[in-house]
């Protein structure tokens, strides 16, 4: 009951979906992004190419597993990021994106048979919002997994602020704390605190779940 | 044919004066609060032929562009650059100071505060 209203307010608050549990999901047009979730349940590798300031085509590897290991799906899948809305403001800045995928699913499901496997076509549209200044950092997404019979939606809350305000080209340290979901797979509540680091070159994130499982994610812009 | 050769001498004159004035760039840019997110500004300025340096101050929301020798770049360029890599520009001027001295100058303005 508990975890139906964590995940229902989860659901509800988070004004969508799409992206992993990233800052902006694309970089600059003409510039290829490399992005990485990793953690003992959930795995995942996306590359895309801006091919204007607001549109990113590119393909994406998933490995996403319930936490009794009872069932485990893999996802390979062509997605595409879109920058729905930007607000620059004077020391702020908020953005709403898409980012969707379709893609091929690979499942096993030990709770219907012993090694009862399956192959379906899965897509995966969300939102994302985030708002961001030079100390704060707020961002909800809500991105459905969807195949035939599955339902894989995902749900996260971020929210976090730096320790000090750092110079363009010198490395900012940043608190995070993670709340997210996977519906299907774990009826679990994920909760990460994270130290994050940002450069202009790259941007990692790193951390202990509430399963004390250790959690790594990364972002570098080429 | 006086007149012509005097001519001549004070226009290369000027031409050779503004060739080697330095000039540089400077924007202010709502919604750069992002070392990682920005770092699209100073890639595609110093891609450009005509850069010969370029400083971003998140704090004070400047992109100063500073130019070769007689090379050219126009405000509207610049400002298109920097939408491009998903900002606003709010000001633009052109300063014949150079980036070291608008950062310097900067970091002053910062540490005072």
């Amino acid at each position: 009951m508990y975890h139906t209203r964590i995940k229902t307010l989860l659901t509800a608050s988070a004004v969508m979906c799409s992206v992993s549990a990233h800052s902006a999901p694309m970089g600059f047009s003409e510039s290829f992004m490399a992005m990485g979730d990793f953690n003992n349940n959930w795995r995942e590798l996306n590359m895309n190419y801006a091919t204007t300031p607001r549109d990113a085509f590119g393909l994406g590897a998933t490995y996403m597993r319930a936490d009794d290991n009872m069932k485990s799906r893999t996802l390979e899948e062509f997605t595409y990021t879109r920058l729905i809305q930007r607000w620059n403001l004077p020391h702020a800045q908020a953005n709403l994106w898409f980012q969707g995928g379709i893609g091929a699913l690979q499942g096993l499901d030990k709770t219907l048979a012993e090694n009862h496997r399956f192959d379906k076509v899965m897509v995966t549209p969300g939102v994302q919002f985030d708002y961001e200044t030079t100390r704060l950092y707020f961002q909800a997404a809500h991105r459905l997994y969807r195949a035939t019979d599955i339902n894989h939606d995902f749900t996260s809350l971020r929210a976090g602020f730096s320790f000090y305000e750092s110079e363009y080209d010198k490395t900012q340290p940043w608190f995070i704390l993670e709340a997210r979901n996977m519906n299907g797979l774990s009826e679990k509540i994920e909760v990460t605190p994270m130290l994050r680091l940002i450069n202009k070159n790259y941007f990692v994130e790193a951390g202990v779940n509430n399963s004390r499982e250790p959690r790594l994610n990364f972002m570098y812009i080429f | 044919m006086k007149k012509l050769l005097l001519t001549t001498v004070v226009l290369s004159t000027l031409m050779s004066n503004i060739a080697f004035a330095t000039q540089t760039i400077k924007a202010n840019v709502n919604g750069m609060v992002c070392a990682f997110c920005a770092q699209g500004i100073e890639k595609k300025m110093r891609a450009l032929s005509q850069t010969q340096d370029v400083y971003v101050n998140l704090k004070q929301r400047v992109v100063a562009v500073e130019l070769k020798e007689g090379q050219a770049l126009s405000n509207d360029q610049v400002k298109s650059i920097i939408k491009d890599a998903g900002y606003d520009v709010t000001s633009i001027e052109v300063t014949d100071h150079t980036v070291s001295h608008i950062k310097a100058e900067l970091e002053a303005k910062q540490e005072s505060k």
